[in-house]
C-alpha cells in the first residue's frame, strides 16, 4: 500500500463515517463544500511552501508523480478526508453533548 | 531561522484562526470542549498513518528546517501541531461560514 492507496482509502472512510457511522451527513450540505473549497487554496499555499522548500519530500516510489502546487497529487485525497472528517466529527459531538445538558 | 520553517506554517494558520475567531465574533473558547473531542479522533487516525508512513518511508522532514523535536523519535513536534491547528482552523472557517450564510440550521440540508 503506497501514499496513493492509504489516501484514496482515507476519502472512501471518512465518507462512510459521514454518511452511515456519525451520521452527520455533512457531504450533502452546502455548507460542507463551500468550507471545502475555501479551505482548499490554503491548502494548495502551504503544500507549496513545504515542498517547494523541500521541508518535506516524498519517496517516488510512494506516489503516482503527478503533483499539484508541488505537493503530490494524492495530498487532496488526504486534505479532503481530513477536512470532511473534522466537520462531520465536530456535528457528531455538537449533537450528542447538546442531548446531554437536556 | 531557518529550522523555524515548517513552524511558519503553523504561525501562519493560527494567526489566521486568532484573526477569524475575533473576527466573526465565534467565541471559541466556550467550545473547546467539543474541538478536543472531535480533534481526539483527528489525531488518533491521522498520527498513526503519519507514523507509519514516516517508518517506511513514504514521506521524509529535512532536519535542518524543523525544530528537532521528535515524537516517539520519528515524527517532528509540526506534524502533531499540524494535526491540531488545521482541524481548528477547519471547524473556525465552517462556524464563520455557517454564520455568514445562516445555511447552519437544520432545515437547510441543501444538496440532498
Amino acid at each position: 500500500m503506497i501514499y496513493s492507496d492509504i489516501a484514496l482509502s482515507a476519502v472512501f472512510v471518512a465518507v462512510v463515517l459521514d454518511l452511515f457511522l456519525l451520521k452527520s451527513r455533512m457531504m450533502t450540505r452546502g455548507i460542507f463544500w463551500l468550507t471545502y473549497f475555501l479551505i482548499l487554496p490554503f491548502q494548495l499555499l502551504t503544500n507549496w511552501w513545504l515542498t517547494s522548500n523541500k521541508i518535506v519530500m516524498y519517496s517516488d516510489t510512494e506516489i503516482i508523480g503527478q503533483r499539484l502546487a508541488g505537493a503530490p497529487i494524492e495530498d487532496l485525497l488526504f486534505g479532503f478526508s481530513m477536512i470532511l472528517l473534522t466537520i462531520s466529527a465536530w456535528e457528531f459531538f455538537k449533537e450528542r453533548s447538546s442531548i446531554d445538558t437536556h | 531561522m531557518e529550522n523555524l520553517h515548517y513552524a511558519y506554517v503553523l504561525i501562519f494558520i493560527g494567526l489566521c484562526a486568532i484573526g477569524v475567531n475575533f473576527g466573526f465574533k465565534l467565541q471559541f473558547s466556550k467550545k473547546i470542549k467539543l474541538f478536543l473531542l472531535t480533534d481526539s479522533l483527528i489525531l488518533v487516525i491521522y498520527l498513526i498513518w503519519d507514523f507509519w508512513a514516516v517508518s517506511k518511508g513514504s514521506w521524509f522532514f529535512d532536519s535542518k528546517q524543523i525544530l528537532g523535536i521528535m515524537l516517539l523519535g520519528k515524527l517532528p513536534i509540526e506534524e502533531v501541531l499540524f494535526f491540531i491547528i488545521v482541524p481548528l482552523m477547519t471547524v473556525l472557517t465552517y462556524l464563520a461560514l455557517t454564520k455568514l450564510t445562516g445555511w447552519g440550521n437544520k432545515e437547510s440540508r441543501d444538496l440532498l
